[in-house]
């Protein structure tokens, strides 16, 4: 994915939507604002270097066309190279981004850790100019082995095509649309070292799925996603593992390896981006989850709202997402006792505020405070007294820090974060950060 | 009635998950496919197995067969409450360890260290054989059980049998000229047998019925179960999972791993007079003669049917679950009632182990993790519930 840069440029952004209006594509209207700006800036140094090509390919042409002192014949290789006509943009192009993080418990320095927490390839290929596929290698960790904890994963494999100015269809392995982060996930597109609690520990970014799902879009901003996916795996929880208590989707989810697929879930997004500095959304995917492997039917149903607010300086935004599970009584009957049973409910909200402080050319320094709340076991269904688990305590965490931007592409962090609950977890944060 | 509730545990966010319990390493579900009762008839090498498996003229004694000491009414173990079967050619000699079920031994798996090098699998007490066939091949030629004097002493037996025509029909007419071979083909259908017959892995007990959404467990029965999975209270599950796999299969209470429980040493084995005397489980085999470590492990049995046993343990020290249960819990924290008394009035804790090996003994997972003057993790009372959960695993169950 191309980042997003919460950065506030009203005439910018004008621009940017405009283009994107009139380029029509999906692409277009599930980028924000700053990344079509780049882009613009981006066509424009190569229409640039077009156009120094045209000007040498015709001088060469007139060279050509003048008579050979000689008998020799003329070389039939220019006027071919001049026959074709110069895209804007390759074919094939290769993306990247990489997170490498330092975090330092305050209260157990012990466990300070470095980390290239990831590292990503992706390449986007034009076919033609309706239809490309875009993708994304992505290893954790830096070294995946049989004794080591990394691991190497698909984030995206999906084919898009563009239907009408309007709608486009994708297929394959694709983010789903939900809240801020998921699909805009790269370092440079969010505040502080680590990506929010909310949009990990509620919505298990990077969520992907595999399916199908149409993108519609419209001249007064308004952007609609749905479709058809693969769907969670509640056989996978497993009850003596703290996974489940740390992010109940994210230790169900199946990440289209070897995923069951019986069941199909179905999902919608919508997003209003109809005033410059302003983006309005919301999201929501529901299906069965037991695959047809358990007696008992369950179904996973995760919304959000959303908001961004780029005024002047300022850059503000919100989500609100929880999640459901249904029939836990029944599969949690059988785990009685574990640590870890499935829980009801889960749901998590934060508030963000960032300024630009300072800038000069590309530099750009951002102080942020984002204050969140989540549970990740809101509420359990009764087993009856002295088997229903208690509900988690609510966790709430502040984060303070600040992101330099060395450019549009790169980015240096630092922050604090302090936990109400877990105040072990209490740390600073480094990081650096790229994309492009 | 739903409790929401904001005074639970803390979420722990980044405490390490580090859930490497001391038993595990793989294994414990069986198949999906094979947890549905299967009808399928017998192939002609398992229906000779069975014949084999049931001839007590195989034996020196002529009185013991595989079904002697595995009775398929008893989850193929023993009818009867001794510490440990008598066989030989008199049908008077004590043998080293107690018989334990045969059932859902075909999901068990060759020996192994598995990644975190907890050993695991293997047939036998001790894991010493490879495959179900390997161990059908033991009790043959074991002066303790069988005693036959070798492989051509068993297969002069079987040349005998009114089954041999049907032997030599499937295995070929001139196998019994090669005893070796006819004794391998005599373990192969003993093991086609066991894996073939689903009444080697009926998976049809009220907790599998209760898996299967078609009958609920009792308070009581649910309370047990909630105890014998807490980590803080039972820990049964660590060794013994109780719940169904990610792919659906079901729990076979067992992780196939290896443990050290310090059980008491048994008086009612012979052997056991003798003060010199230890039963060292896996580090008695050759292959594993430099794991002292691993002295005094045995590996851990399935709880399928496991009320139906008479005896427990290895060596067969106890002869009830309330005792066998009770021993888990206060073992540390009421030696007394377990261990002799050295001179000095000290309880000598763990004698069935040479006093080197003692360190060997989990003393750091719950229930264990106790000492005298603490609470024993299950009261009295739980501990009846989990016997009463235990009772739900008894394959053949008829709602009433």
């Amino acid at each position: 994915m191309t980042p997003s840069h919460p950065r506030a440029l009203p005439a910018r952004s004008l621009l940017a939507t405009a283009l994107a209006l009139a380029l029509g594509s999906a692409q277009a209207q599930t980028a924000t604002e700053a990344e079509l700006a780049r882009k613009l800036d981006q066509l424009a140094s190569e229409l640039a270097t077009v156009k120094a090509q045209l000007v040498q390919l015709q001088q060469q042409q007139q060279r050509a066309a003048q008579p050979a002192p000689a008998a020799a014949p003329a070389p039939v290789a220019a006027p071919v190279v001049a026959a074709e006509v110069p895209r804007a943009e390759p074919a094939t192009v290769l993306t990247s981004y990489g997170e490498i993080n330092y975090n330092r418990p305050t209260k157990a320095g012990q466990n300070a850790q470095a980390d290239i927490r990831r590292f990503v390839l992706g390449y986007q290929h034009r076919f033609d100019d309706k239809t490309k596929v875009v993708t994304e290698l992505e290893v954790e960790h830096a070294v995946a082995s049989a004794s080591d904890a990394g691991e190497v994963a698909i984030e995206q494999a999906f084919i898009e095509h563009q239907i009408n100015p309007s709608l486009a269809l994708r297929a394959g392995l694709f983010l789903m649309p939900v809240g801020l982060l998921n699909e805009n996930h790269e370092p440079t597109a969010f505040y502080g070292v680590e990506r929010n609690f909310v949009e990990t520990a509620i919505i298990p970014s990077t969520w992907r799925e595999g399916g199908i799902q149409l993108v519609g879009s419209f001249d007064n901003g308004l952007t609609l996603q749905g479709g058809l996916t693969t769907s969670f795996d509640l056989n996978k929880w497993d009850a003596k593992s703290a996974d489940g208590r740390k992010s109940p989707l994210g230790s169900i989810h199946q990440e289209m390896a070897l995923a069951k697929a019986h069941d199909v879930a179905l999902f919608g997004a919508a997003n209003w981006r109809g005033i410059p500095g302003l983006l309005l959304g919301g999201s929501v995917f529901s299906g069965q989850a037991t695959q047809a492997q358990a007696v008992t039917q369950s179904r996973i149903t995760l919304w959000d709202l959303h908001a961004r607010w780029t005024p002047g300086r300022w850059d503000f935004a919100t989500v609100y997402t929880r999640g459901s599970i249904s029939n836990t009584a029944a599969l949690n009957t059988p785990l009685v006792g574990n640590d870890t049973l499935i829980p009801k409910s889960f749901d998590g909200f934060y508030v963000q505020g960032a300024y630009r402080l300072w800038s000069s050319e590309d530099y750009a320094l951002l102080p942020f405070v984002r204050w969140e709340r989540f549970n990740t076991a809101k509420s359990y269904a009764d087993l009856g007294a002295g088997l229903t688990p208690e509900a988690a305590r609510t966790e709430r965490v502040i984060t303070v820090g600040a992101d330099f931007r060395l450019s549009q592409n790169i980015v240096f962090k630092a922050d604090y974060q302090r936990f109400r609950e877990a105040t072990d977890a209490n740390r600073y944060n480094l990081g650096v950060g790229w994309s492009f | 009635m739903l409790i929401w509730s904001s005074s639970g545990r803390g979420l722990g966010l980044l405490a390490a998950a580090a859930l490497l319990a001391g038993c595990g390493g793989g294994g414990g579900n069986a198949a999906a496919t094979a947890s549905e009762p299967q009808t399928a008839s017998l192939s002609a090498q398992a229906a000779l197995g069975e014949k084999i498996f049931n001839d007590v003229s195989l034996s020196a004694s002529g009185r013991q067969s595989c079904a002697s000491c595995h009775a398929a009414d008893r989850a193929h173990s023993p009818t009867n409450a001794l510490s440990v079967q008598l066989g030989g050619p008199l049908q008077d000699q004590q043998g080293r360890r107690s018989t334990p079920s045969i059932d859902y031994l075909s999901f068990n798996s060759t020996f192994h260290f598995a990644a975190d090098g907890t050993p695991t699998g293997g047939f036998f007490w001790d894991g010493r054989a490879a495959s179900l066939q390997a161990q059908a091949g033991g009790p043959f030629v074991n002066p303790f059980e069988m005693a036959n004097a070798d492989v051509p002493a068993v297969v002069a037996r079987l040349a005998r049998a009114a089954y041999v025509d049907e032997f030599k029909r499937v295995f070929g007419a001139d196998i019994l000229s090669r005893p070796s071979d006819a004794m391998g083909r005599m373990t192969l259908a003993l093991s086609q047998y066991q894996k073939e017959d689903a009444e080697f892995r009926p998976f049809s007990s009220k907790y599998d019925e209760f898996l299967r959404g078609k009958v609920a467990l009792t308070e009581q029965e649910l309370r047990g179960l909630a105890l014998f999975n807490s980590p803080g209270k039972g820990n049964c599950q660590a060794c013994h999972p109780s719940a169904k796999a990610a792919d659906g299969s079901f729990p076979l209470f067992t992780d196939f791993s290896y443990d050290n429980l310090g059980v008491p040493r048994n008086p009612a084995i012979a052997r056991n007079a003798d003060p010199a005397y230890f039963d060292l489980g896996l580090c008695e085999r050759p292959d594993l003669a430099a794991r002292k470590d691993l002295c005094g492990a045995f590996k851990v049995p399935s709880l399928r049917n496991v009320a139906q046993r008479q005896v427990f343990f290895h060596n067969g020290r106890f002869t009830s679950l309330k005792e066998a249960l009770t021993f888990y819990v206060q073992r540390d924290t009421h030696p007394e009632k377990w261990y002799p008394l050295n001179a000095d009035g000290s309880v000598r804790k763990f004698d069935d182990l040479p006093a080197a090996y003692a360190g060997n003994v989990n003393t750091t997972e719950a229930p264990y993790n106790r000492k005298p003057g603490d609470a024993p993790a299950l009261s009295d009372a739980e501990i009846d519930d989990v016997i009463t959960f235990l009772r739900t695993l008894s394959d053949g169950y008829t709602p009433r």
